[in-house]
C-alpha cells in the first residue's frame, strides 16, 4: 500500500504503533511493517515529520536518550493522544462497515 | 567506504537546510535502517543505498518539516489577521480624513514600501518550501510587523490630540497583533 492511499489514517496509524509504550520513530516504523504483514511502503522519512507534528497537537510526546553515543529521540502516547487513537478507532470501524457494505451490497450495519 | 559516505552525503544534504536536533534525530533512524539491511544481509554499500532510498528524497524530507516549522506557522496567522488590523487603519484614516494631515510625501512613501516589503517577506514564509529561508524570511518579516506596529502606536501617542472609535479600535488591533508578534518571534528565531 502507497503513502497516498494512507492520507487521512496515518495519524491513527502512528498513534496506534505508540499504543504499547514509547517508541522511537524507526521503531514505529518497524512496528508497523510488523502489524501489517509488511504491506505498507511508507517513505521513511516522512513518518518523522508525521511524528513531530502529532507532537506539536499534544497527541504524544518527544524525549531524547542516547544510545551507544548517538541522541535518540523516544515518543510516548500522551493521554490526549489515546483519546484521540480510540476515536479514530471508532470512526474507522464504522467508516469500513460502511465501504464494506456499500461495496459487498448488502445492509449497512447500524452504529453501536 | 562509499556506503557509509552515501548515507554522509545525504545528512550533510539535510544539514544545510534543517535544525540540528531534526538532523539527529534523522540520523538515528537512517543508521538504523541501514543496520536493518545489514542484518538482511546486504553488502554495506547495498544497505546504505537501500536506507537512503527508503528515506525518500531529502526535499521532500525538507519540505514535510518546512510545512510545521514555527516561522511558517507565524507567517501565515499574521498574513491571515493583516487584513483586520489594516481595515481598523484604513477606517481610522478615513474617517480622520489623513489625506489632509501634513505628512511629508516621503514619509508616506516609506511607510507604503514598508507594508509591501513586510507582506511579501510573510507570504514567502507562508508558502516557501525551504525551512531557513522561510525562517529568515519569517524572522524579517516579524520584526517588519513589530517595528510598523510599534511606529503607528508611537505617532498616535504623539500627535494625535483625541481618541475617538475608530483610533480606539486601530491601536487596539496593533496593540494586540504587536504582543503576538513578540512572543512569536522567540521560537520563530530558535525553530
Amino acid at each position: 500500500m502507497r503513502a497516498e492511499e494512507l492520507k487521512g489514517h496515518l495519524d491513527a496509524l502512528l498513534l496506534a504503533a505508540l499504543e504499547d509504550g514509547p517508541r522511537h520513530g524507526y521503531a514505529v516504523i518497524e512496528t508497523l511493517r510488523q502489524s501489517t504483514g509488511g504491506r505498507l511502503d511508507l517513505p521513511t522519512g516522512t513518518i518523522y515529520p508525521a511524528l513531530r507534528r502529532l507532537e506539536a497537537a499534544g497527541l504524544i510526546t518527544g524525549s531524547w536518550s542516547v544510545v551507544a553515543g548517538r541522541r535518540r529521540r523516544d515518543y510516548r502516547l500522551t493521554p490526549a493522544g489515546a483519546r484521540a487513537l480510540s476515536g479514530k478507532r471508532s470512526d474507522w470501524r464504522d467508516f469500513a462497515a460502511m465501504v464494506s457494505a456499500a461495496l459487498e451490497g448488502r445492509p449497512c450495519p447500524d452504529p453501536a | 567506504m562509499p556506503g557509509p559516505g552515501l548515507i554522509t552525503d545525504y545528512l550533510t544534504t539535510l544539514s544545510g537546510q534543517l535544525p540540528a536536533p531534526i538532523v539527529e534525530e534523522l540520523a538515528d533512524g537512517l543508521d538504523q535502517t541501514r543496520q536493518h539491511y545489514l542484518d538482511q544481509g546486504m553488502d554495506p554499500d547495498a544497505a546504505a543505498c537501500a536506507a537512503v532510498a527508503e528515506f525518500g528524497e531529502p526535499h521532500v524530507i525538507v519540505a514535510a518539516f518546512t510545512r510545521l516549522s514555527p516561522a511558517r506557522r507565524a507567517a501565515r496567522r499574521l498574513l491571515a489577521t493583516g487584513p483586520v488590523v489594516g481595515a481598523c487603519w484604513a477606517t481610522e484614516l478615513i474617517t480622520g480624513r489623513a489625506w489632509t494631515w501634513p505628512v511629508p510625501v516621503v514619509a508616506r512613501l516609506l511607510l507604503g514600501v514598508a507594508m509591501i516589503s513586510v507582506i511579501c517577506l510573510l507570504a514567502t514564509a507562508a508558502f516557501g518550501s525551504q525551512y531557513r529561508p522561510v525562517g529568515r524570511a519569517a524572522a524579517v518579516g516579524c520584526v517588519g510587523i513589530i517595528g510598523l506596529d510599534t511606529a503607528m502606536l508611537i505617532t498616535v501617542a504623539l500627535a494625535v490630540p483625541a481618541m475617538i472609535w475608530p483610533l480606539v479600535l486601530a491601536v487596539a488591533a496593533s496593540a494586540a497583533r504587536l504582543t503576538f508578534t513578540v512572543r512569536t518571534l522567540r521560537p520563530v528565531l530558535t525553530g
